[in-house]
């Protein structure tokens, strides 16, 4: 048993997959004794939101195949609700910091982006995306990119107009003294980020692992005509799925407002990450954008780190073009399903 | 009554295939659609699960009107649709692939029986239960494809092309399991392209040509009609 597992194991690591991830750890271990435990720190906080946003949009490419150019006003969205929330309530938890509420507070605001983006989510899918399945199927991977701009368009004007174009952000969620993290200090904010990112991940894990309707979106996402034949309703489908993936995205908007301040184009940075993610390891592939968040987010740690700011781009797309040129299908890809065919 | 579709059309967009096609599945029978290449049999089976919409004509399932339907409502009515190409979710295991087949299901024991059932239909799929059906072999698929049609605990199974792709002995378990289920009283409407075999399992059947039904009739009669012997059996 244990040596069936252990020759498992060694043939994944020799795979393309298992041999990054193998020399993710590496570098992260490496690195974080070369700089200090700091390192560690900003990868698993940028991995972890990056991880969130580019699930979502793995998500939503491999089921609705819509290739989401809009997925960074989710972001956007899910700061401005959670700002929206706690902006008022922000004297009150300055009042007592000990108190239960300054504990909570946060959490409703988070919880607000997250309810936020779902709603915004499943509104753009009924009102934007469903006329268009309604009209024609063909030459969908296009005309849907094509919409989601517009969308983004809509939505980053939308915002300039009612709201104006100043940075919107708090100062912090938690106050208090930084957390001792091996001699790095860690802010409570980054701390409460991190948790929050583990705990949505392993429940969106769960969600599409063990529920039904989890299995029914992996199960449109694998076979559309199957799905319709064992009486899966496509329509709540897929609206559930934009939900889901833009409520991800809403959520890291959310948790990183005292990082970085939402304002009309707050998304577009975001979303580039999140689509080097996705192409990094293969389109559609939504565990593979679960990894491949937090390889990003070392890599940009990383650059920023070792080569200096302003290259954080230019080191993560040069990775994409290596990998695309070693393997085009990506790092988990197994094969682009719909892409060409749609 | 289970089934009755009068004066069918249907077809792809302005391409009609399907021309007046009427036919009947009574309780418990077993029911054959044969006919050449083209002439729209997987089409007229589309037509009645849903997946196509109807151009005119009437679908009656059980004394409902059907036709027009979307092919998850036709589901849920107890209409199960086993495509030529199987349409299983191919990274998921065989257990999911069934409890996705019970998606209608609500009844927690009635799955688990459902989920014994099909086990002990194909004792083959319970020792890969784990196992991606993307990685199975052909007719171990084409198990999985029936079983999982037959999770929801259907009232009428359309079956299309059960040998297609098939070697001559798994072609031969296949149709034995489908005589199998229908002598345990399941109404079963099958397609064909492997005229011999499919005359010998059915009761009834009907010839489907150029988007026409030309004759219908017992399957003995049919075996033995001279037209069907020159153009399917070629003697």
């Amino acid at each position: 048993m244990l040596q069936a597992f252990w020759q498992k194991l060694v043939d994944w690591l020799k795979s393309a997959a298992g041999l990054t991830v193998l020399v993710t750890i590496v570098l992260t271990v490496v690195t974080t004794l070369d700089r200090g435990p700091y390192i560690l720190v900003n990868t698993v906080v940028i991995g972890g939101m990056l991880a969130l946003i580019s699930v979502g949009l793995a998500l939503i490419f491999g089921v609705l195949n819509i290739p989401m150019f809009a997925h960074g006003e989710y972001f956007m969205i899910g700061g401005l609700a959670a700002y929206a929330v706690f902006k008022p309530l922000e004297g009150l938890v300055k009042a007592g910091p000990g108190s239960l509420f300054a504990l909570v507070a946060p959490l409703i605001a988070i919880l607000a982006a997250l309810v936020a983006g779902a709603l915004a989510g499943a509104v753009t899918e009924v009102l934007a995306i469903r006329p268009l399945r309604k009209r024609a199927r063909q030459n969908w991977v296009m005309n849907s990119f094509l919409l989601t701009v517009g969308v983004s368009v809509v939505l980053i004007n939308a915002h300039q107009m009612i709201l104006g174009v100043e940075f919107k952000g708090v100062d912090r969620f938690y106050s208090g003294v930084p957390l001792d993290f091996m001699g790095a200090f860690v802010s409570r904010d980054r701390v409460f980020a991190v948790i929050l990112s583990f705990i949505l991940i392993v429940a969106f894990w769960l969600f599409m692992g063990r529920t039904k309707t989890g299995r029914a979106i992996r199960a449109v996402s694998q076979d559309e005509t199957g799905a319709m034949m064992v009486g899966i309703p496509l329509d709540s489908i897929t609206m559930l799925t934009m939900a889901i993936g833009c409520a991800l995205a809403a959520v890291a908007g959310g948790c990183l407002l005292f990082l970085y301040p939402t304002y009309p184009t707050a998304g577009m940075e975001p979303l580039y990450m999140a689509w080097f993610v996705v192409i990094l390891v293969g389109l559609g592939n939504v565990i593979g954008a679960l990894v491949g968040g937090f390889m990003v987010g070392l890599a940009r740690v990383l650059t920023i780190e070792y080569i200096g700011t302003g290259w954080e781009y230019v080191v993560p797309t040069c990775l994409i073009i290596l990998v695309l040129l070693i393997k085009p299908s990506g790092i988990f890809g197994t094969e682009v399903r719909g892409v060409l065919d749609q | 009554m289970l089934l009755e579709v009068t004066k069918l059309n249907a077809g792809y967009g302005f391409l009609q295939i399907l021309r007046d096609v009427s036919l009947r599945v009574d309780e418990g029978e077993y029911v054959c659609l044969i006919g050449p290449n083209g002439a729209g049999k997987s089409t007229t089976l589309k037509t009645v699960c849903g997946l196509i919409p109807p151009m005119s004509g009437q679908v009656v399932f059980r004394g409902e009107e059907i036709g027009g339907l979307p092919g998850n409502k036709v589901c849920r009515k107890g209409i199960s649709y086993i495509s030529e190409e199987l349409n299983l979710f191919v990274n998921m295991s065989v257990q999911e692939n069934l409890l996705m087949g019970a998606y209608t299901v609500k009844d927690k024991s009635y799955l688990k029986k459902r989920i014994g059932f099909v086990y002990e239909l194909f004792p083959r799929l319970e020792e890969r239960r784990n196992q991606l059906a993307g990685t199975m072999s052909g007719g171990e698929r084409k198990m999985l494809g029936i079983a999982r049609g037959l999770m929801a605990g259907p009232k009428l199974v359309l079956v299309d092309e059960p040998s297609f792709g098939l070697a001559p002995n798994l072609t031969q378990d296949v149709f034995a399991a489908l005589s199998r289920l229908n002598d345990d009283g399941l109404t079963i409407l099958v397609v064909e392209q492997n005229v011999t075999k499919t005359l010998q399992f059915t009761e009834r059947g009907y010839v489907l040509e150029q988007g026409r039904i030309e004759l219908e009739g017992p399957s003995q009669d049919l075996a033995d009609n001279p037209h069907v012997r020159k153009v399917f059996l070629g003697v």
